[in-house]
């Protein structure tokens, strides 16, 4: 039991890594809290539902498909409001203001467009059968997504640390100001950190039939909790911060899971802040505490 | 002084504002109160009392209906098929010029008045009272599921209004200091798992199946039927044990350890009782995981069957035990349409909706019904009459969902639902083979398939 | 001091005058009792947030437990509805003593954990385990202290004190300092403000405040389940009331809630079909061209508001 519970913590940390990695993104380069970002999870999962269900479309390739149109989505939607959020005297606040307006249209039109029924994409078109790892049994689909969730950790590492436009990108999270006045084009970075964030959540939620049993267009509200977690306890900006968040949340909820199961959705709020009074800007962040 | 007049004027202002805002939704109520007949004036009349005017009908111009329904948030999913199966049967009467009202001796149009609360509590009672002081409305619908009937129940109490309860089964709504509430739909959650711990006790205990695991949401509706299944289990004599027993959080959208903690205390018969989302996730899990289970019951196969077939699938629902339905099981009707002709005409209006068939949508359709028959045998609108309407039907009213039945305190007893299995039919089909009680049976349960 | 007087009696007491008459003219009392509850948060709020910067996310969490302090203390102690809604204020009080730590956090990493307060609150209240006590996730039934009338009056009461508090903020030495905190911490301490002490007080007022909001709540509409109580929205709505008139200003909030609670509820009535479409387009289109509030539009032209 002990070791089922880890070995599917683990898992499925990987799994909420990614639920988290795009949030963490965005608020790490432009300090903003997108609070549709589950919402926008939820129109992944809508995505791969109706891409599956209409043309039959393997969730493997409308992952791909989603990453690429939500991405080309965040752009105009960027330039719509970040700007201008951002000249606002207190923008960080306000952020969660404005993205609360923007969740509230989001799950209205997801409503009047696909209904309040349940959703969901068939198991084993992700592959048959339970998986045995480790002399634990686990489903296929659990896996393949975890895999996934990793493969984009990996590739976000790779973009903020190997890749020019992360240089800059890192530049922006450590000091906007210093940025700007040493010539980068902020706009340019934060829009593109923006569009990768929002295809990441898009990705989260192609998986998330999987993971979450069903898609409903009310379901951002759970998704957003968990993220918020997740990316807490990690640290606000760092990829690693956000997969050990995940690993930390996803393992604790399934120790609750198998130990105290009533009290199972208690401990990833109590460990977020006892994570941010031990160290308030989360496991691997720097220190930055007011006062 | 000149900051100070312009803030008083700010605040008349806001104030008349608000007034403002509502006198377009006031204006029909009041020209209808002018043609309101003396026994409900008595009742209805309030502070904005408008002068009688001379040589006033006889009959209003409509009968009109006040409904709440979420079409966003967590409970949308089973406020919205509610709402439409009422909405299907307004349509349906207008279309036939309206419903009879016994106290005017002929057929009055019906209008039907339905907010939106978002499945916020908070709106729904601002919601509920609007629609009682301001719409004056004849009849009032509470939106389904407990948490929103809940801030129904005291202001149609203060205002003495009857509060038709289509779904919210909470046992606390009911008492017997409260004459203004039936529920209408579904049996009290005290009471709906009878059948389900009679045949745990006889037919499953004599096959040899007495472990017994209980797991559950922790929210009001399946909190409270595991509750009086646990009771009846726990009662002396009873030959079942209990080998697992814990609650979740409703939240919960993955089983796969839970599943392998049931495992660990070898049951033979799981009972997972969840909402939708709850059922579909556990089921998926389940399959998934390869562990079996001799007998295995969970709550919304039977009753959002297609919502569970098209995300669990055939052989995720194939064994498994639930509660059978009017969806599966016909009642022939004396008032009404029968299944297949609700279930038509639900799919010529809402097949594009994306409000999938199932039992909440024919309970907003019994709603409905009920109502109707209301108007037909209540001798005034008064609403302690309406109440005595609504409980002259019970015992005698049989609808698609079979008898309609209230206890003293206005909770649904009737309409008790068998236990069915789930056995495969054609390439992705299933059907219920009823297994309990005998009186009812259509087959034997075939156990250790799940 | 004399301003913060005129400020009262200039915006509060006609906006108290107004709300006490007009359940006489207009008949869905419990939707002027919304208005109240949320004025009451809304400067609750402002209390912490317009003085201090701290924004409280998990607001509703004070409120749920207010509400839940003075069912417990009917169910329990057979208290009669104010003493009972004393409880529904130490039982705030005592979370914000508790919760009092998260101050040493800053911008959403305060607002996130104090979210996370209020869920993890919400999710001890409702659990199963408890149900002796708090009835868990049954709900609960206060039909015996129901009285409609009254628990509206002890709400403008209510309403009045936060009013005279936010009145006295905006004008006594301590709600400057506060500001002083709010714009410039080290500068303040430099100054000789003591920071923590004055930052806990306006949490700790600010916490009471949404307690007493949950007691009177729980009093008028007497049958509620902890997700009501703990409702996210009541945070939200009253974030977005004060940021939409103006934090830090008497005036601000009061027309945040009297205006968008006012359209909230037109919307509803009138367009419910596109209700929550309306209302997030319009809370979109307020942050981008509006993001300073309403009052801005008035300080920004160098006048003070009140």
């Amino acid at each position: 039991m002990l070791a089922h519970a880890i070995l599917s913590g683990l898992v499925f940390g990987c799994y909420f890594t990614l639920v988290g990695l795009g949030l963490n993104l965005i608020f790490g380069v432009m300090r903003i809290v997108n609070l549709a970002h589950g919402d926008v999870v939820m129109l992944g999962a809508f995505a791969a539902f109706w891409l599956f269900a209409l043309i039959g479309l393997h969730p493997l390739i409308s992952s791909v498909i989603v990453l690429a149109a939500f991405a080309l989505l965040g752009l105009p939607v960027y330039y719509l409001v970040v700007p201008r959020l951002l000249a606002a005297r207190d923008s960080e606040m306000l952020s969660i203001i404005l993205f609360f307006g923007v969740q509230q249209i989001i799950e209205a039109l997801a409503t009047i467009a696909f209904g309040t029924s349940e959703r969901s994409i068939p198991g084993r078109v992700l592959g048959r059968g339970p998986l045995h790892v480790l002399g634990q049994t686990l489903p296929v689909a659990w896996i393949v997504s975890a895999a996934v969730s990793l493969l984009a950790v990996a590739l976000v590492y790779l973009y903020l640390y190997r890749s020019r436009v992360g240089t800059l990108t890192r530049a922006v999270m450590v000091s906007r100001d210093e940025a700007l006045a040493s010539g980068i084009d902020v706009h340019r970075v934060s829009a593109l950190a923006f569009a990768i964030g929002v295809a990441l959540a898009g990705l989260a939620g192609v998986f998330s039939p999987f993971m979450l049993g069903s898609a409903t267009p009310a379901m951002g509200g759970d998704v957003n909790l968990a993220a918020f977690a997740v990316i807490v306890i990690g640290s606000l900006g760092d990829p690693r911060g956000t997969m050990l968040g995940g690993l930390i949340y996803g393992v604790a909820l399934m120790l609750m899971q198998t130990y105290m199961s009533a009290w199972a959705n208690l401990l990833p709020n109590l460990l977020l802040i006892a994570v941010l009074l031990v160290r308030p800007t989360g496991l691997l962040g720097r220190q930055v505490r007011r006062a | 002084m000149l900051r100070r007049i312009v803030v008083c004027l700010l605040a008349i202002a806001c104030v008349a504002g608000a007034r403002g805002a509502w006198a377009q939704q006031s204006r029909p109520a009041d020209e209808r109160l002018g043609g309101c007949f003396d026994g409900y004036l008595d009742k209805a009349q309030t502070a904005q009392a408008t002068a009688p005017q001379p040589g006033e009908p006889a009959a209003p111009a409509e009968i009109r209906i006040g409904h709440l329904h979420a079409s966003s948030g967590p409970y949308a999913s089973i406020s919205m098929p509610v709402y439409l199966g009422l909405k299907l049967w307004v349509e349906q009467m207008n279309a036939g010029g309206g419903v009879m009202v016994k106290p005017f001796g002929r057929k009055l149009p019906l209008r039907l008045i339905s907010y939106d609360d978002q499945s916020n509590p908070g709106t729904a009672a601002t919601l509920t009272n609007q629609l009682i002081t301001q719409d004056k409305i004849d009849l009032l619908i509470a939106d389904s599921g407990s948490v929103l009937t809940a801030v129904s129940v005291p202001i149609a109490r203060e205002h003495k209004m009857f509060l038709f309860d289509p779904t919210g089964t909470g046992a606390a709504f009911f008492s017997k200091d409260n004459p203004y509430i039936a529920l209408l739909a579904d049996p009290v959650s005290t009471v709906w798992p009878r059948f389900l711990w009679e045949f745990l006790k006889s037919d499953v205990a004599a096959a040899g199946l007495t472990r017994v695991a209980i797991l559950y949401s922790t929210n009001d509706f399946t909190g409270t039927q595991a509750a009086a299944i646990r009771a009846a289990l726990k009662a002396p004599g009873s030959p079942v044990q209990i080998v697992f027993d814990q609650g979740v959080p409703t939240s919960t959208s993955n089983y796969a350890v839970l599943i392998d903690n049931i495992a660990a205390a070898k049951p033979d018969v799981v009972l997972e009782l969840g909402y939708v989302g709850n059922d579909i996730a556990f089921l998926r899990n389940l399959q998934e995981s390869g562990t079996k289970f001799p007998m295995v019951f969970t709550l919304y196969p039977g009753i959002e069957t297609s919502t569970l077939l098209k995300n669990a699938g055939q052989a995720g629902l194939s064994g498994v035990f639930s509660y059978v339905t009017a969806l599966a099981y016909s009642y022939p009707p004396e008032v009404g349409m029968t299944l297949e002709q609700f279930r038509d005409s639900w799919e010529k209006s809402y097949a594009k909706s994306g409000v999938e068939f199932g039992w909440n949508a024919i309970a907003g359709y019994v709603t409905g019904l009920v109502l109707g028959q209301t108007l037909a045998c209540t001798n005034s609108l008064a609403q302690l009459d309406v109440r005595k309407a609504v409980f002259s039907l019970s015992g005698k009213l049989k609808t698609l969902i079979g008898t309609f039945e209230l206890n003293e305190q206005g909770a649904q007893i009737g309409e008790l639902t068998p236990i069915g299995q789930i056995a495969p039919e054609g390439k992705d089909g299933i059907h219920f083979t009823v297994v309990y009680p005998p009186a009812m049976a259509n087959g034997k349960p075939i156990f250790g398939t799940k | 001091m004399r301003r913060g007087v005129r400020e009262f009696v200039t915006v509060a007491l006609p906006l108290l005058a107004a709300l006490a008459l007009a359940p006489l003219v207009y008949s869905n009392e419990l939707l002027l009792f919304n208005f109240i509850m949320f004025l009451i948060l809304a400067q609750g709020l402002n209390a912490i947030y317009g003085f201090t910067g701290y924004l409280p996310f998990g607001y509703v969490g004070f409120f749920g437990a207010g509400a839940y302090g003075f069912a417990l203390a009917v169910m329990h102690l057979d208290a009669t509805p104010l003493p009972a809604m004393a409880c529904a204020g130490v039982a705030a009080l005592a979370l914000g003593v508790v919760l009092t730590p998260l101050l040493r956090l800053s911008g959403a990493y305060f607002a996130i954990a104090n979210l996370a307060a209020a869920q993890a609150v919400y999710q001890v209240i409702s659990n199963p385990a408890l149900q002796d006590i708090t009835k868990g996730p049954y709900g609960v039934t206060l039909s015996s202290v129901f009285a409609p009338a009254l628990s509206y009056g002890v709400a403008l009461i209510i309403l009045a004190a936060t009013l005279i508090l936010v009145a006295w903020l905006r004008n006594a030495r301590f709600g400057l300092a506060l500001q002083a905190i709010r714009e410039d911490p080290v500068s303040a301490a430099m100054a000789g403000v003591a920071v923590v002490r004055g930052r806990t007080i306006a949490w700790l007022l600010s916490a009471l405040i949404a307690g007493l909001a949950g007691g009177v709540f729980a009093w008028h509409i007497s049958v509620f389940y902890p997700e009501t109580a703990f409702d996210l929205s009541f945070s939200i709505f009253a974030i977005v009331f004060t940021l939409f008139g103006g934090a830090a200003t008497q005036l601000g909030p009061i027309l945040g809630v009297l205006l968008l609670y006012g359209l909230y509820n037109v919307i509803g009535i009138t367009v419910p079909q596109y209700f929550q479409l309306i209302y997030g387009v319009l809370i979109v289109l307020l942050v981008l061209f509006l993001p300073d509030g309403l009052a801005s539009l008035v300080t920004r032209r160098g006048f003070r508001v009140p």
